[in-house]
């Protein structure tokens, strides 16, 4: 039989000519993604978080960990050195011998994606054949912040101030520059969080949530408890727009952007397993999907948010397609007024963008973003038998990613 | 005239000693589950007549004629072996080799024109292996392929010289004198299914792709093709250039068409397309001993040999 199931499978890719030098995602999981100091992750150590996805997919696919050719983590915020440390650290909780090796990656929101970017990138290079790409932020331990003084130089060059802008002003300034309403935001932020809590009562990121063994510190008793967290637990119940349309402005007072429609912080990792395609086979692995393309782009940082409006169209043309072939899109939520204005600029059915929720709804852990959409996407696409899909988002300091992936 | 096969046709050959002699490598269920035979057919006036049949446990996906012995050919079968059969030898002798050595299907044979003792298979176990008749084992394994070998060919003017074509998107060249591959060519963004090699001009060579096109290679200036000829509706299952002519090429495509080139036409290289076939049409030949002839097969469980000024159907 398996002569049999080869042979169909050399007909087949003869007759649909599917590349074998195609790089595809045979395995895309994540952790649950919990609320920053007081979710379900809040005590756990990025190294275990890191650990849990990497053996994740080696489970999940059985392939050998002596079989990846590299591991690149995106992260943001844990300290550089250090956090690359603790990927090294992880490999060895999860099994992995001392022979392969890691790397962090950190393009801000999109080092997730990036990765992914980076590992298909050595794979066509012939680096090696096997790699995982992933995520990782604690941002319970690592919060945003700025070591040291600033260079008084910079008051020399405005767009270079603009990289020190809160990215909640970067998001009023996307609001005012084209006009995103506080009702249009707030309704956006609403429906994340009514997507999320459908997805998550339906079982719709069973595919992709590994669930976590950790350790849970009670705040008020101080007692520490073993726990499974197994859900996401950013989103809220009964989330009227009533209550949201309530909220203060967070960054300026005349502002529009409020705690609800901006994304939440918060704690999680993803990883996906890349290989040619002829590898896939060889192994008899499931295709998630294919690679196509990617594009990282620049926009005036004062109005960051704008980057998915203008890398969208640049990955897209890069796969040889225009937006209207794309069925389905992860659209990161950094904010709702740069996520709508997004999807108003490129002209996308809001019914196609974000399914299951967004970073609203689920949190932004801002290294692992860009695998954790990848994750979403690849599983939702198969659900409902999409054939192009797309992961995209701002990044802080003015740029924009996307990537186009395309199932069999 | 055409002659109606048990099994799915995949490889037809004309004997270089026999005219109007050919072999044909059937495979059951399209070769994907079951047993293969082996034909010997010849042209009679009343029509092909089958000559010998030989039955093989696994399809068989190819056959090549022995250049030094016109009652023996070899078949490629999709267990792995490699038969080798002789019409004059009683049934029971037959076959009489049986060369066990690759690890997954064998989808070409081809034995070699100029030093006549030995012959190439090429497997999805991604290798080529020498053989010869004396030897109970092959000779030299050729190992650096990344992905399925489909074809190879021995250059027509050197003994030691031969072209591979690979899902691995290459087109190698090589030497069997030489430790490893004289030069890998990145013929086709997609997988590589046939090669062949210009008779009259040893630096041309033709490959057929998954991607619906062929192209022309100067291996003097390989990095980009001389020519890309696309036509066909689907995968080019195999190329052929002309043993009469330099500037003209055969091939059959999964569109069911087989299709005649003249890769040097300065506009429009297709010369003339054959639909006879009603499946895919996957083996091809044209006779070396008498110019014009061409013999094809496919899943059609059809043989057809015609002259080219005809209808294969007539």
């Amino acid at each position: 039989m398996e002569a049999a199931k080869r042979r169909q499978g050399a007909l087949r890719r003869h007759l649909t000519g599917k590349s074998e030098e195609d790089v595809v995602v045979v395995c895309a999981l994540r952790t649950p993604i919990t609320k920053a100091r007081k979710g379900g992750l809040k005590d756990t150590p990025a190294d275990d978080l890191v650990a849990a996805v990497l053996k994740g997919v080696l489970d999940k696919t059985g392939v050998a960990p002596s079989d990846i050719g590299d591991i690149v983590m995106g992260s943001v915020l844990g300290s550089g050195s250090q956090r690359a440390n603790e990927c090294r650290i992880a490999m060895f909780y999860a099994g992995f011998p001392e022979e392969v090796p890691v790397r962090v990656v950190n393009r801000q929101c999109s080092s997730g994606l990036q990765a992914i970017a980076d590992v298909v990138a050595s794979i066509r290079s012939g680096f090696y054949d096997i790699g995982i790409a992933g995520g990782i932020e604690t941002m319970s331990s690592n919060p945003m912040a700025w070591d040291g003084s600033i260079n008084p130089r910079i008051s020399d060059f405005e767009k270079a101030q603009g990289c020190l802008l809160p990215m909640g002003l970067t998001s009023e300034n996307v609001a005012k520059k084209y006009g995103i309403t506080r009702l249009e935001q707030d309704k956006f932020a609403v429906e994340s969080h009514a997507r999320a809590i459908r997805a998550t009562e339906t079982g719709r990121f069973d595919d992709e949530i590994l669930p976590v063994r950790t350790k849970f510190v009670d705040k008020k008793t101080g007692e520490e408890k073993q726990v499974v967290v197994a859900h996401d637990d950013g989103m809220r119940k009964g989330l009227s727009l009533e209550k949201v349309q309530k909220l203060k402005p967070a960054f300026d007072p005349e502002g529009s952007t409020t705690a609800g429609n901006a994304s939440q912080i918060s704690d999680g990792a993803a990883a996906t397993l890349l290989m040619k395609r002829s590898e896939a086979q060889r192994r008899g692995l499931p295709i998630l999907g294919t690679f196509r393309s990617f594009s990282a782009v620049g926009v005036d940082p004062s109005i960051m948010g704008i980057g998915p409006a203008v890398a969208i169209p640049e990955a897209v043309k890069a796969a040889g397609l225009q937006t209207s072939d794309i069925d389905l899109f992860e659209i990161n939520e950094a904010f709702a007024s740069q996520a709508f204005y997004s999807c108003k600029k490129l002209g996308l059915d809001l019914g196609r963008v974000n399914v299951n929720g967004g970073a609203i709804a689920l949190g932004h852990p801002l290294g692992c973003t860009g695998a954790r959409c990848t994750a979403t996407l690849l599983h939702e696409m198969r659900k409902r038998g999409s054939k192009y899909g797309v992961v995209s988002m701002c990044i802080g300091s003015g740029m924009g990613a996307a990537a186009v992936f395309e199932r069999e | 005239m055409f002659y109606k096969t048990q099994f799915n046709g995949y490889s037809v050959k004309f004997s270089p000693y026999n005219e109007g002699r050919i072999a044909v490598a059937t495979a059951q269920n399209f070769g994907i589950i079951g047993n293969g035979r082996q034909y010997v057919l010849d042209v009679t006036p009343q029509g092909l007549r089958e000559v010998a049949a030989f039955d093989t446990v696994d399809g068989l996906y190819d056959c090549t004629w022995c250049e030094g012995n016109e009652n023996v050919l070899a078949s490629a079968s999709g267990d792995g072996s490699v038969k080798v059969w002789d019409i004059a030898a009683p049934p029971q002798k037959n076959p009489i080799r049986s060369f066990e050595e690759h690890g997954h299907e064998v989808y070409c044979v081809n034995w070699n024109l100029v030093n006549r003792d030995c012959f190439l298979s090429a497997s999805w176990d991604d290798t080529i292996k020498l053989w010869n008749l004396q030897s109970p084992g092959s000779l030299r394994t050729f190992a650096e392929h990344r992905y399925c070998c489909y074809a190879v060919a021995w250059c027509p003017t050197n003994g030691e010289t031969f072209a591979s074509a690979s899902g691995d998107c290459t087109l190698k060249l090589w030497d069997i004198r030489q430790p490893a591959s004289t030069l890998t060519i990145r013929a086709h963004e997609f997988e590589v299914l046939s090669c062949d090699w210009n008779k009259y001009e040893d630096f041309t060579l033709v490959t057929g792709s998954v991607d619906k096109t062929m192209r022309v290679w100067d291996i003097r200036q390989p990095s980009v093709p001389v020519r890309i000829m696309p036509g066909h509706n689907y995968a080019v299952r195999k190329v052929i250039c002309s043993p009469h002519a330099g500037n003209l090429v055969a091939s059959c495509s999964y569109d069911m068409t087989v299709c005649f080139w003249d890769i040097k036409a300065p506009g429009e290289p297709l010369v003339q397309r054959w639909a006879h076939h009603t499946e895919f049409a996957v083996g091809l030949d044209l006779s070396v001993l008498q110019e014009g002839m061409w013999a094809s097969t496919g899943w059609d469980e059809l043989v057809y040999v015609w002259h080219q000024s005809q209808d294969p159907r007539s």
